[in-house]
């Protein structure tokens, strides 16, 4: 009770900031229903996609500051565990789902128990490598489709299966993921002013301060990645059911650990709508780019190169991002 | 018998180039203390600018070596002081994503440029020539060339490290930045310059590898990581640790050789069976892992 209280508690914004927020949730409940190409609503699928995994990213990065670079094998392990369990044993996404969640956590404890003794760019250097190991290992595996990967075939269900999330209209994986996405965010309102949330960020202001305050420094790190986690696997297993078509390369790749950490950063790292933020300019931005300038006007990689200029930019002028821009101003307006 | 030591010649040689490649991150880390993600990225530069300049003139690509180090020296400066110089201002997560930011444009730049196909050298005077030197063991002359090119390319560094009165403000800087400034030091010339030697460092690595391997625009990640695992081997600053780790990583990625030897030798089934091959920079990555876990100083470290 205690805690959906906290989660519910959205008190210390300022009202504007919940009015804004309020109106943008009431827009996304409604989208569907006015005129839209399947482009825009698969733009908007992966906007809520990214969001979740920036969400992720952003409790151990943003609020820890522990920077991840490896949230990647998470996806690759929740796409994988779900989309395995459908193929071979026929078991729903509801089951499989925190299945990999499990799975996920399970690797994180492992992997992070050694990785959290390391800090700054040695973690970050050493949670690429764990992710590129594990991109390998998945390339050569037989039982999990090897570099081919796996696919699952929509003709063998009837849609829609609310069971096993496979569905013809995009519509239904949009409210699904919608629901996912609102449930993140009270998941994350509720962290930041929980015991872990305020220790994590004693942590990434000074950690011997907080160890010598009797914070077990190790621990909390741990438990905050596998909470980080269990995130990015759940959107992973989605994932699965909603492409259907998953290959280690682009469910696994550093590119996607690196837009999951990338777009939390332009958005605010370390704060509850910066990933969101970040999430809804970086999407539209690059599947739009990718669009217009790679596929129409035939230059390959331009919308990375774009991309790319905006993320040197942000992290040379204003490295807390759009979120922190905007409180700057407000102090500013204060004054 | 042969196998084994073909892999062991072939894992030195291209560690002397990986060594080559490393030197470039770690001085850049030694004297700034910021990660170059864009590292791998540099080496493609100087991959498509050894084939590039071979290819336009008609001569052979190991006298492109010279151009590929100014084309690096100037890549390396360009980018310390149009965007690094602004970046180190920032948290430690600004500078990670900042060089990440580079290493995408760079890699992409390529792609809109050259396009995604591989590319390789086909002519020149040591491409396709090999020495037997005997027990079956064929070294191509390319590799050898590259080899003793990259051995001695790292020893003029290190002269320039050592023994110069550049090398010793370096070295300064290294150590205390505002103590070298109160000394008379110009450390904002000397980072860029460390930009410029590590640039310079790298890209005649690339031209020296383009001889005998293709390059592509998404090369350079693989190369960042083997370059990671180098210094993290080596110990972060340390020159000569990342040569004898060069040659150690070098040995890494010729695991498969050594793996087929003891499959032959004892002529296990299951051996036989494990794709190696296709896990082949896994242990790279691996042995970072492992690296940093057990030993974050490396084995000469320094700096902590």
């Amino acid at each position: 009770m205690e805690a959906i209280r906290n989660a519910l508690d959205f008190s210390d914004f300022p009202r504007r900031d919940l009015l804004v927020a309020g109106l943008v949730a009431l827009f996304l409940l409604v989208f569907p229903i006015f005129p839209h190409s399947a482009f825009a609503m698969a733009t908007m699928i992966q906007f809520f996609m990214f969001s979740l995994y920036g969400m992720g990213w952003n409790t151990i990065g943003g609020y820890g500051g522990q920077v991840d670079l490896g949230k990647a094998q998470y996806v690759g392990i929740g796409a994988y565990t779900t989309a395995v369990m459908l193929i071979r044993w026929d078991i729903p996404f509801w089951v499989s789902m925190p299945i990999g969640m499990c799975f996920a956590i399970i690797w994180s404890f492992i992997i992070g128990y050694p990785l959290f003794r390391l800090k700054g760019h040695y973690f970050a250097i050493a949670t690429i490598a764990t992710s590129l190991v594990l991109k390998d290992i998945f390339e050569v595996w037989d039982f999990v489709g090897a570099a081919r990967g796996l696919e699952i075939s929509p003709i063998k269900y009837i849609p829609p299966d609310f069971l096993r999330l496979i569905f013809k209209q995009d519509v239904y994986y949009y409210y699904v993921i919608l629901g996912f996405f609102f449930l993140g965010i009270l998941y994350v309102n509720w962290f930041r002013s929980s015991r872990l949330g305020f220790q994590l960020r004693s942590i990434k202001d000074n950690e011997d301060v907080a160890r010598s305050l009797g914070i077990n420094v190790h621990w909390a790190k741990i438990k905050t990645y596998a909470i980080a986690t269990a995130f990015v696997s759940m959107v992973g297993s989605f994932h699965a059911c909603y492409i259907k078509n998953i290959e280690p390369e682009d469910t696994m790749s550093l590119d996607i650990s690196i837009l999951i950490a990338l777009m939390a950063m332009l958005g605010g790292a370390g704060s509850l709508w910066g990933p969101i933020i970040g999430a809804a300019v970086l999407i539209p931005l690059k599947s739009y780019l990718k669009e217009w300038l790679g596929a129409t006007a035939g230059l390959p990689g331009i919308d990375l190169i774009i991309y790319a200029l905006i993320i040197m930019v942000v992290s040379a002028v204003e490295p807390r991002g759009i979120w922190g821009i905007v409180e700057k101003v407000r102090r500013r307006k204060r004054r | 018998m042969d196998i084994l030591i073909g892999s062991l010649v072939a894992g030195l040689l291209i560690g002397m180039v990986l060594a080559l490649v490393a030197l470039g991150l770690n001085i850049i880390f030694g004297v700034m203390e910021i990660v170059n993600f864009a590292h791998g990225e540099f080496l493609m530069v100087g991959m498509y600018t050894g084939l590039l300049t071979a290819q336009s003139t008609g001569m052979d690509p190991l006298f492109a070596l010279p151009v590929a180090g100014v084309v690096g020296f100037l890549l390396g400066v360009i980018c310390y002081s149009g965007f690094v110089k602004f970046l180190i201002r920032g948290p430690m997560v600004a500078q990670l994503l900042g060089t990440f930011g580079l290493m995408l444009f760079l890699r992409n730049l390529a792609l809109l440029i050259f396009g995604s196909e591989d590319r390789a050298i086909h002519h020149g005077i040591l491409v396709g020539k090999s020495f037997d030197i005997g027990m079956g063991v064929i070294i191509p002359a390319t590799k050898l060339a590259g080899a003793g090119l990259a051995v001695f390319a790292f020893w003029a560094v290190w002269m320039l490290m050592n023994r110069t009165r550049i090398g010793k403000a370096l070295t300064a800087t290294a150590l205390n930045a505002q103590g070298a400034r109160y000394m008379g030091i110009p450390t904002e010339r000397m980072n860029a310059l460390a930009w410029g030697i590590g640039g310079a460092s790298v890209t005649i690595a690339g031209a020296l590898i383009v001889n005998f391997w293709s390059v592509n625009p998404y090369i350079g990640i693989l190369f960042t990581m083997i370059a990671f695992a180098i210094v993290a081997l080596g110990g972060f600053g340390s020159v000569p640790g990342a040569f004898f780790a060069g040659l150690v990583v070098g040995m890494i990625t010729e695991l498969p050789g050594i793996w087929d030897f003891f499959t032959y030798t004892f002529n296990l089934e299951w051996m036989a069976n494990v794709p190696m091959t296709s896990l082949k920079y896994m242990w790279v990555y691996l042995a970072y892992f492992i690296i940093v876990v057990v030993r974050p100083r490396g084995l000469f470290g320094w700096k902590r």
